[in-house]
């Protein structure tokens, strides 16, 4: 089932929370909303299950307008950041809760239920725990629980909030796949609230960036991540370093920091920010002929494949900047602490006075 | 285990204070009601003036208990689930009756509702309803004075518990009766049951505001409390501490009752934790 939204404003007090909300999801989608603290991502999805309701605004589920539909009509599917399961309730009475409140006329029959409740237990691999209070799970195991609680209905939409918000890093990544792996197996639409940039990335298939209320930017991970619509969308995915110096048509000063650089006049002479991401900079032991930036090597962290240089500008700022290298170029440079290398950006975004994003210019 | 001859002296000085302060009396109280023998209690235990007080206060306890039951619940549960205009002060309006003298509370009911006063007289004239001096006044006194005691045990708890699994009901198509019921009850019923506890200990035990609205009236209106100070008044010192030890009994009785329940409910949660992997 598709959810439309259209334009949301959801104001709590003075706060605005939610600022002229429109959305699509398609059919069978698994949507990431993603955001900082306090973006509205939760009221978001809160309104799409019910649980507020916006001071303007419709929400339509397949063409059908939900707006003033009872949360408990809607039937969606929702887990909780904190998983919300019945304290009182084994992780089988938990599951089978939604079905056991159903009217008499449309509810299962006992065995029915009872049948129902142990395939949705193996689908989330937890049948063996099922007579287990929610105190005696692990924080994963709870989070499967509440997803075949919310699945226990069949519903045609699922709503998640931070799902893995509170799991450990590699209980995290495990039932991120896993979670993919599901979206795929049964037919849902499925949104999910995130503020990991990387977690969004991963799991889905549409993202959408949100910030203070409003919507900044909707498409595919590598569409968001490689054409950001604003400066807020390409500073808030990853890590970026922010150049602030001046420009004179040619090259870009900062100190005694040199880059030659051609906009082909789409920056004007003055003042310009430009960002560099960590992974779209070399490092020499001395500068090239476009670029003359000296940076001391203050901290390193090696983990994985890569290795993250922490460098201070020598002469030009004093804001410690971050580069990615891959542990060969690493090894080959293999420098000391306190060492002076020559930063070599490949690939960096211009950023206009009034704060716009302007073209992505290469040195030279 | 204490090591040193001071954290002795501590704990003998807190047992002796225990010895004075509690047990003394309670132990006098049985003496003295024994002290010419077991028929006499007998009889005064048997005595129609006791019996009527008796049943007078379990009567006045168990209409106070449910209803304070049932208002402490809504009373929670609106100040804990809803946000509104006034919010904190119904909450400091709660406490009105844990700050207030009984006895004040009893004299306010009683100008209010008493024959003296004009809704009073328009009780008594169009519905010949009275309600001072009768078992209505004391109830409605009753109630006044253990109203808080569910409210405020449920209140900081509910606050605790937040509402998430109510809202997970919610949305798995649960009417707000079956949320009440299936959810919200099952999570608070251990409290729910103290705050009943200390309803019903206050309300059995209830001397001040009951005296005022009560009239004294001999087998009709006294209630245990009030039967103790009226036989003293007599010099039927054995009548009264009999009817003290019976009081003292009930008290025991629930006292005994609340701990039964928070053992038990530590043991759940112990059972709770060990088993967990």
């Amino acid at each position: 089932m598709s959810i439309r939204v259209e334009s949301i404003r959801k104001t709590f007090g003075a706060f605005t929370a939610l600022e002229d909300i429109s959305l699509d999801v398609a059919r069978g989608g698994l949507v990431g909303l993603l955001g900082p603290s306090g973006s509205g991502k939760t009221t978001l999805l809160r309104i799409i299950a019910g649980l507020e309701t916006p001071d303007r605004g419709r929400v339509f589920f397949h063409d059908r307008d939900v707006t003033t539909l009872d949360a408990r009509r809607r039937r969606v599917g929702f887990v909780f950041q904190q998983y919300a399961l019945f304290r009182h309730l084994t992780v089988a009475d938990n599951v089978a809760f939604g079905l056991r409140m159903l009217p008499r006329a449309e509810r299962p029959p006992r065995d029915a239920i009872r049948a129902r409740v142990r395939e949705l237990l193996e689908l989330v691999q937890m049948d063996t725990m099922a007579g287990r209070y929610p105190a005696q799970l692990s924080g994963g195991q709870k989070q499967r629980v509440a997803l075949a609680r919310a699945l226990a209905l069949k519903p045609e939409v699922l709503l998640l909030d931070e799902p893995f918000g509170a799991l450990d890093a590699k209980v995290r990544k495990e039932l991120r796949r896993w979670l993919r792996h599901l979206h795929e197996q049964i037919d849902v639409t499925s949104l999910f609230v995130t503020h990991d940039q990387e977690e969004a990335m991963e799991v889905s298939d549409q993202v959408v960036v949100m910030s203070q209320g409003r919507v900044e930017q909707v498409g595919s991970p590598l569409e968001v991540y490689e054409h950001p619509a604003s400066r807020f969308v390409f500073d808030f995915l990853g890590h970026i370093n922010a150049l602030e110096g001046t420009y004179d048509g040619t090259t870009w000063r900062a100190g005694d920091a040199r880059l030659r650089l051609d906009t082909h006049g789409a920056c004007p002479d003055g003042a310009l920010t430009l960002y560099l991401r960590p992974h779209e900079a070399g490092l020499a032991p001395a500068p090239d002929e476009h670029a003359h930036l000296p940076v001391k090597l203050t901290a390193r962290s090696v983990f994985g494949g890569t290795v993250t240089l922490e460098l201070t500008p020598q002469g030009w700022g004093d804001r410690v900047l971050e580069v990615e290298l891959d542990r060969d170029t690493w090894q080959a440079l293999s420098p000391r602490r306190d060492d002076t290398l020559y930063l070599l950006p490949r690939v960096l975004q211009t950023v206009t006075c009034d704060g716009d994003l302007g073209p992505r210019v290469r040195p030279g | 285990m204490p090591r040193y001859w001071h954290q002795w002296a501590l704990i003998l000085a807190a047992l002796g204070a225990v010895v004075v302060l509690l047990v003394l009396p309670l132990v006098l109280i049985a003496v003295q009601a024994f002290s010419q023998g077991a028929t006499v209690v007998a009889d005064n235990l048997t005595s129609t003036d006791m019996i009527a007080a008796i049943k007078l206060t379990l009567v006045v306890a168990l209409i106070t208990v449910p209803v304070n039951l049932v208002f402490g619940v809504l009373l929670a549960w609106c100040v804990t689930r809803y946000e509104f205009r006034g919010r904190k002060l119904l909450t400091t309006l709660i406490d009105i009756p844990f700050a207030m003298s009984p006895v004040v509370a009893g004299l306010c009911y009683l100008v209010v509702y008493g024959g003296q006063s004009a809704f009073g007289k328009w009780l008594d004239d169009t519905l010949g309803v009275q309600l001072m001096f009768a078992l209505p006044g004391m109830v409605m006194v009753t109630v006044f004075v253990t109203c808080p005691y569910v409210a405020r045990v449920l209140i900081p708890l509910m606050q605790s518990q937040g509402t998430e699994e109510e809202e997970a009901a919610v949305l798995l198509g649960a009417s707000g009766w079956q949320t009440f019921w299936y959810v919200t009850l099952p999570k608070i019923r251990w409290a729910l049951l103290y705050g009943v506890v200390l309803t019903n200990a206050r309300a059995v035990g209830e001397f001040g505001a009951v005296s005022v609205v009560s009239g004294l009236i001999r087998g009709e209106t006294l209630t245990l409390p009030l039967l103790i100070q009226m036989l003293n008044e007599d010099y039927n010192s054995v009548g009264a501490f009999t009817a003290a030890g019976l009081l003292a009994a009930m008290a025991l009785v629930t006292l005994l009752l609340k701990t039964v329940l928070e053992w038990r409910q530590h043991h759940k949660l112990d059972a709770a934790q060990e088993t967990t992997p």
